[in-house]
């Protein structure tokens, strides 16, 4: 139907079988009565590789009508793209850490939380920071701290929960170090024994700047060589030091290489050229889904976690603004957050994600119970056994245990200059 | 009986299925001045290049006074080559060229300096000492590829087509210039071409080769006035090949007589008739062509008169003319090759 | 007084504009303009996440004051010199050997098809495909350790500036061999055969006529060689395992951090190094007999 259509006005006919079909969507627990007119907008969505599946796309199309353009671009393209192009997207996936330095350049609006169907059920730790009442207090750039502003005007942060948002939540997680189980003998179990002269030449560390820092911060910091007084914003004194360390670490070959994309860290790790290393949870399940014993190793310092989520441009307007909510509740509403949930991430909203997995699948990812049946992964590669359970637990195990988020510091420029010089060491 | 600088012995080149030169036999005295003569594809080249070491020689030998070099390398054969586009080295200048083969001997810089100036005042190009190839003109190069090509102190110097890329008038000095290197330096030259002017001009000893083979070896004298066979005859030029009862026989142009207003009686046989065709002034002489028949080729006959001897009784084209010979400078051509 | 020159039509006097226009405007729009675009932007300021325009030098002066550039420019340097003297010699064989011993043109072709039939795939692809060869677990290193060579991998083999060298040798080496092989196959084989008459001996043919004949294919190769390695960031990426740097990723680097201004002045800096030794190269040698 095209818009001409729309605005010539509906034909009785029409307007009962939409109705009709309404009711029968509503009747059968699909998410909403999705209006005719927005099925020809698309929404430009420029976005990390993490949320930029094109499964996701196809879905909201088929649901709601929207296209969806993905534009999967590496985290710092994302960024500057952002920045730089306010025009060229109307939907922006980014890094919480991100919007920290973006949302004060002014080209995203805010979203009304009003407009949000299951806002009350987000996941608490976008809004207060806590996921439960004992959780640990995490250093770095926490999502909550820069998830609201005043109001719709405004580009400075709200202490605390406001009607406006900056990112809708899509995806988040705990990071840790990968270990190859069959070329390590010993027990892992803290961040600092990817320092143990074993593993000279064969550990890796990530070398995109703002996170392996926090990496190298989390080891530094279980080695006891350096106490930080917040590992997400460090001082020069801090960064100096730990760089010097890296550097020295370096030199001594103690890395067998730095990696920069996903692709590589799954490389080396496959390859057997690395056995401990920074990793991402979806390379470790590529490895493992070789065959290749590869384990997500729950450390006890806890994790460096991130979050990621969802951005409207300022130019967008009306129709399209429109879209931009339905969309987001329709990526709110479940069948999203199953499909997140399943390729080892977590969804912001779990209630509604529940309903769209097996009782398996929710216990194995979610509750951290041993498989009852083969965990089959969203694109349908078997990636665990019956019996297996998820490195590091549960939910509230992982989530409830995060050292650090990502974040930008202060001092992130001379930390970027910095690490350079560890680069190039 | 003087003694054979190059001895040829059964000469065969072979490239795949064709066969460039056939079995020749040659010999070549001592300081003299050879020319091998033919047109282009006669195989020429080929031996030339075979008798200097940079063709491979399929059967047969070369013998360089007297000494067996079929198979030795280009250098340590005696003989020396300068190339029809004087090959020299691009990079280097006049002195560093003719200076090269001792510098790849070995010699010191300061002999080789010496050596390689007086080559280069033998060929009077002192005042060039530093100019690369390409600021000299095709006269100057050659000067030099000759001083370099006898920097070796080869006993044989071979030249291929070494006039060809001069112009005419140069041409002719050029080989003045040739033929008194070769007397001064008292060495044998083999030289190359297709000129019979060249060939006759410079040849002590002219070798007319064709399809691989030798159709006559000989002093210039010998050649031009006693060509073996119509080929000879007809590339020499400057014959007229007729039919006679004895057979095929050469005439040479300028022995021929022409008869303006029919023959006279005693004439007899050793007479054509025919129409004039064509005259050429060619200020000493001039060139009357009769024809016989205006459709056959063989039927054109060549007369070459002295100026004087054609004004006396002068002939214009469509006049109808006798020519004749006497049985004197007749000379019977041996029947041509298949 | 004279009577003036009737004036040409104006179309006569606007067709010589007319014939470099093409060329011009493709100059300007693909070369000029994002040039001056790249030095402007390199007196710009920025923070994390905004470019602001502005004139500033600390961008320059910034780049002057750090060792790491510095360093970073000496190891891009090292690497250019490595690899032009390994392609260099490389090329120099391989040409020689399809010029001068090679003898059927069909031969000559099929031996060129192959070293440029790698080339119709991705460079990426054949760079990645050197890496389960050197690795630790690789292939070298498995056999060297089955045949008792060795009893600990060898690890300069991936992920150090071997591999990187290596892989650039192996990329490059070809716009070494094209010119010299043009180079090469324009020497008159007269002159071969005059050194031969001259006495000189193979290898001494190679070096006193031959080398010095391929001056201006070691030239243009160089050329090639100079502005693909100075510039690389790839590479040094994918086989370097982070443990060298080139000016070009360092540029990399900068433009993902949205440093802009700061990859800007690089670039600059760069420019100037590549443009001076391209220039140094060809004031030595005249490549134009050679096009």
């Amino acid at each position: 139907m095209t818009m001409s259509n729309a605005r010539a006005g509906w034909t009785r006919r029409k307007f009962l079988t939409t109705t009709g079909a309404g009711i029968a969507a509503s009747t059968l627990a699909a998410p909403m009565v999705w209006s005719q007119n927005i099925k020809d907008i698309v929404l430009r969505t420029t976005s990390g590789g993490t949320a930029a599946t094109n499964a996701l796309a196809q879905k909201a199309k088929e649901d709601t009508g929207i296209t969806i353009q993905y534009t999967a671009l590496d985290t710092d393209s994302v960024n500057s793209r952002v920045a730089t192009q306010p025009n060229s997207y109307e939907l922006a996936g980014l890094e919480y850490f991100s919007i920290k330095k973006l949302y004060p350049t002014g080209v995203l609006q805010p979203i009304d939380t009003k407009r949000i169907k299951y806002y009350d059920d987000i996941v608490p730790l976008f809004k207060t920071g806590k996921l439960n009442a004992d959780s640990m207090e995490a250093q770095g750039t926490a999502p909550h701290t820069v998830n609201f502003v005043e109001d719709f005007e405004s580009t400075d942060f709200a202490s605390g929960e406001t009607e406006w948002m900056t990112l809708i939540p899509t995806s988040y997680n705990a990071d840790t170090l990968g270990i190859r189980t069959d070329m390590i003998d010993r027990k892992i179990t803290s961040w600092a024994d990817i320092m143990d002269p074993e593993f000279k030449g064969k550990s890796a560390l990530v070398n995109i700047p703002s996170i392996g820092i926090m990496d190298a911060a989390m080891i530094l910091e279980a080695m006891g060589e350096i106490t930080y007084g917040d590992k997400g914003n460090m001082t020069r004194a801090e960064i100096d030091k730990t760089i010097e360390f890296l550097i020295r670490a370096k030199r001594d070959r103690h890395f067998r290489a730095l990696w920069q994309s996903f692709d590589e860290s799954i490389n080396l790790m496959t390859s057997g050229e690395v056995v401990i290393q920074s990793m991402w949870s979806p390379a470790v399940a590529a490895v493992r889904s070789q065959g290749i014993p590869c384990v997500y190793q729950a450390l006890n310092e806890g994790y460096r976690a991130w979050g990621g989520g969802t951005g409207i441009a300022r130019h967008v307007t009306g129709l399209q603004l429109d879209a931009v909510y339905e969309y987001f509740n329709w990526y709110l509403s479940g069948w999203a957050g199953a499909y997140l949930n399943r390729e080892g991430y977590y969804s912001a909203v779990l209630k509604t994600s529940k309903d769209y997995m097996t009782e398996n699948e929710w216990g194995f990812w979610m509750e951290g119970k041993p498989a009852t049946a083969p965990i089959v992964s969203p694109e349908g590669v078997k990636m665990e056994d019956v019996g297996a359970v998820r490195d590091g637990g549960s939910f509230e195990d992982r989530m409830g245990n995060i050292a650090c988020w990502n974040s930008v510091m202060d001092e992130d420029r001379y930390m970027v200059m910095k690490w350079a010089e560890f680069a190039t060491a | 009986m003087p003694t054979k600088d190059v001895e040829l012995i059964g000469l065969t080149k072979r490239f795949g299925d064709s066969v460039a030169v056939k079995a020749i036999d040659l010999q070549i005295y001592e300081a003299s001045y050879c020319c091998l003569l033919g047109p282009s594809g006669c195989g020429k080249s080929t031996t030339l290049r075979m008798i200097a070491g940079h063709e491979e020689v399929s059967e047969g030998d070369i013998l360089v006074k007297g000494r067996q070099v079929t198979w030795q390398q280009p250098s340590k054969r005696g003989t020396a080559m300068m190339f029809q586009n004087y090959g020299l080295f691009p990079h280097l200048n006049v002195e560093e060229n003719v200076a090269f083969s001792l510098r790849m001997q070995g010699v010191g810089k300061a002999e080789r300096s010496r050596r390689a100036r007086e080559l280069i005042e033998l060929v009077e190009m002192q005042a060039y000492l530093h100019r690369r190839p390409h600021e000299l003109s095709g006269g100057q190069q050659q000067r030099v590829a000759l001083a370099r090509a006898l920097s070796t102190e080869p006993s044989i110097l071979l030249l291929d087509e070494p006039l060809s890329a001069l112009d005419p008038f140069l041409r002719i000095r050029m080989r003045e210039e040739l033929k008194r290197f070769q007397r001064e330096l008292g060495i044998t030259f083999i030289h190359v071409t297709h000129s019979q002017d060249e060939a006759l001009a410079l040849g002590d000893q002219v070798v007319v080769m064709q399809d691989g083979e030798i159709r006559q070896s000989g002093t210039a004298r010998e050649v031009y006035d006693t060509p073996s066979n119509e080929f000879v005859a007809r590339f020499i030029g400057g014959h007229n090949i007729l039919k006679t009862e004895t057979g095929t026989v050469s005439v040479r142009a300028d022995h021929m007589d022409l008869h303006v207003g029919g023959l006279p009686s005693e004439a007899g046989a050793r007479a054509r008739l025919g129409q004039v065709v064509a005259l050429e002034y060619q200020g000493s002489r001039i060139r009357v062509t009769v024809s016989e028949n205006p459709d056959q080729d063989e039927a054109r006959h060549v007369v070459e008169l002295s100026d004087r001897s054609f004004y006396a009784a002068p002939a214009n084209p469509g006049d109808a003319v006798g020519i004749s010979w006497s049985a004197a400078d007749e000379h019977l051509l041996a029947p041509t090759h298949a | 007084m004279q009577p003036q020159a009737p004036k040409r039509p104006l179309f006569e006097r606007l067709l010589p504009y007319m014939q470099i226009a093409p060329l011009a405007l493709l100059l300007c729009f693909f070369l000029l303009i994002p040039l001056v675009m790249i030095v402007t932007v390199s007196f710009w300021n920025y923070n994390g996440f905004q470019v602001v325009p502005d004139i500033v030098l600390f961008n320059y002066t910034e780049m002057l004051g750090s060792a790491t550039i510095w360093r970073t420019l000496f190891s891009t340097i090292l690497f250019t010199l490595t690899t032009l003297a390994v392609t260099a010699a490389l090329g120099f064989a391989i040409a020689y050997h399809i010029a001068f011993y090679v003898r059927t043109p069909l031969m000559r072709t099929v031996l060129f098809m192959a070293c440029t039939i790698p080339f119709l795939t991705s460079n990426i692809i054949r760079m990645i495909s050197w890496v389960p060869f050197l690795g630790r677990q690789g292939l070298i290193n498995s056999m060297l350790m089955d045949i008792g060579l060795i009893d600990q991998p060898l690890d300069f083999l991936l992920y150090s500036r071997f591999a990187i060298c290596l892989v650039y040798v192996y990329l490059f080496t070809l716009f070494m061999v094209t010119p010299l092989y043009n180079a090469m196959s324009r020497i008159d084989r007269s002159v071969i055969e005059a050194a031969i008459d001259a006495g000189a001996t193979p290898v001494q043919i190679m070096f006193w006529v031959v080398l010095p004949l391929c001056k201006t294919g070691f030239a243009i190769g160089a050329v090639f060689v100079i502005t693909v390695v100075m510039g690389d960031f790839v590479t040094v990426r994918i086989m370097g395992g982070g443990h060298s740097a080139t000016t070009g990723y360092l540029i990399l680097n900068q433009i993902s951090l949205l440093q802009y201004p700061a990859a800007c002045a690089n670039a600059v800096m760069l420019l100037v190094v590549v443009m001076s030794a391209i220039g140094g190269l060809l004031r030595g040698v005249d490549i134009r007999k050679a096009l």
